[in-house]
């Protein structure tokens, strides 16, 4: 009765380059559009994970360790698995529908995107989100 | 494990209820059109057989977990719960979207 893929919401990837990739749902598109006449979504995932920073790195080295690389894609209801988890960072003003119609917008989106996510992972918060999904 | 002891009597109840519901409500019968139900909350009631594969079991109990949609267990294999649905083929999970006569819904979560 609940509706349950919303914004914010964790999802896994489950198909295509992303598969086994964590996205948070940026934007959803129920009813589909003319170009996909299927329920999809906009997210924004991890595409590549921060690895794991110990106590006794030095700071560059956490540097280092805390980047992570970030993807945006339309993917198909189907193609996602929902999580109980959320993931509040807000990235509606950063990742839109018309930031995939060039690569040069989708450039700064990501990296907008990858820095509020590095900073979010810094935080010590959401720490689900941010670990691997090990399969 | 708790093995709930389905009397006879309440199973044909299940399967009577089940009837009401083919002949006057809304259902879909299948594991892709059960989960699109359940994405877009429009299912009210997920009916999974006994033998359907556990990880699919899971992952429909989870989304019914996210929608807040009840699930019943069948007692029955899905050569069982296809034969209460009136069909000629096996059903493995069905999804009750509007139950028009029926108290299914009801009668199998008295709490909604």
């Amino acid at each position: 009765m609940v509706k349950f893929l919303k914004q914010n919401k964790a999802v896994i990837v489950l198909q295509g380059r992303y598969a086994g990739r964590k996205a948070v749902i940026v934007r959803t598109f129920d009813d589909g559009t003319r170009d996909r006449p299927y329920g999809h979504c906009l997210v924004a995932g991890i595409s590549k994970y921060p690895s794991k920073v110990i106590r006794k790195d030095s700071a560059k080295k956490t540097a280092k360790k805390s980047r992570v690389k970030a993807f945006v894609k339309l993917v198909n209801y189907q193609h996602i698995m929902p999580t109980r988890y959320t993931l509040d960072v807000d990235l509606k003003d950063v990742v839109s529908l018309d930031v995939l119609q060039s690569k040069d917008k989708k450039v700064t989106a990501l990296k907008e995107a990858k820095k509020r996510l590095e900073e979010r992972f810094k935080t010590g918060k959401n720490r689900w989100f941010f670990t691997k999904l090990r399969f | 494990m708790v093995v709930s002891k389905k009397t006879k009597k309440t199973h044909e109840s299940i399967n009577n209820r089940l009837a009401l519901v083919m002949k006057s409500g809304k259902f879909t019968l299948g594991y892709k059109t059960v989960l699109r139900s359940l994405r877009s909350s429009k299912g009210k009631l997920i009916i999974i057989s006994n033998n359907c594969p556990p990880l699919r079991k899971s992952e429909i109990e989870y989304y019914a977990m996210l929608a807040k949609i009840g699930v019943h267990h069948y007692n029955g294999n899905n050569v069982d719960l296809g034969t209460a649905c009136g069909k000629y083929f096996r059903v493995s999970c069905l999804s009750i979207t509007d139950p028009g006569d029926s108290d299914i819904i009801k009668t199998l979560q008295p709490d909604h």
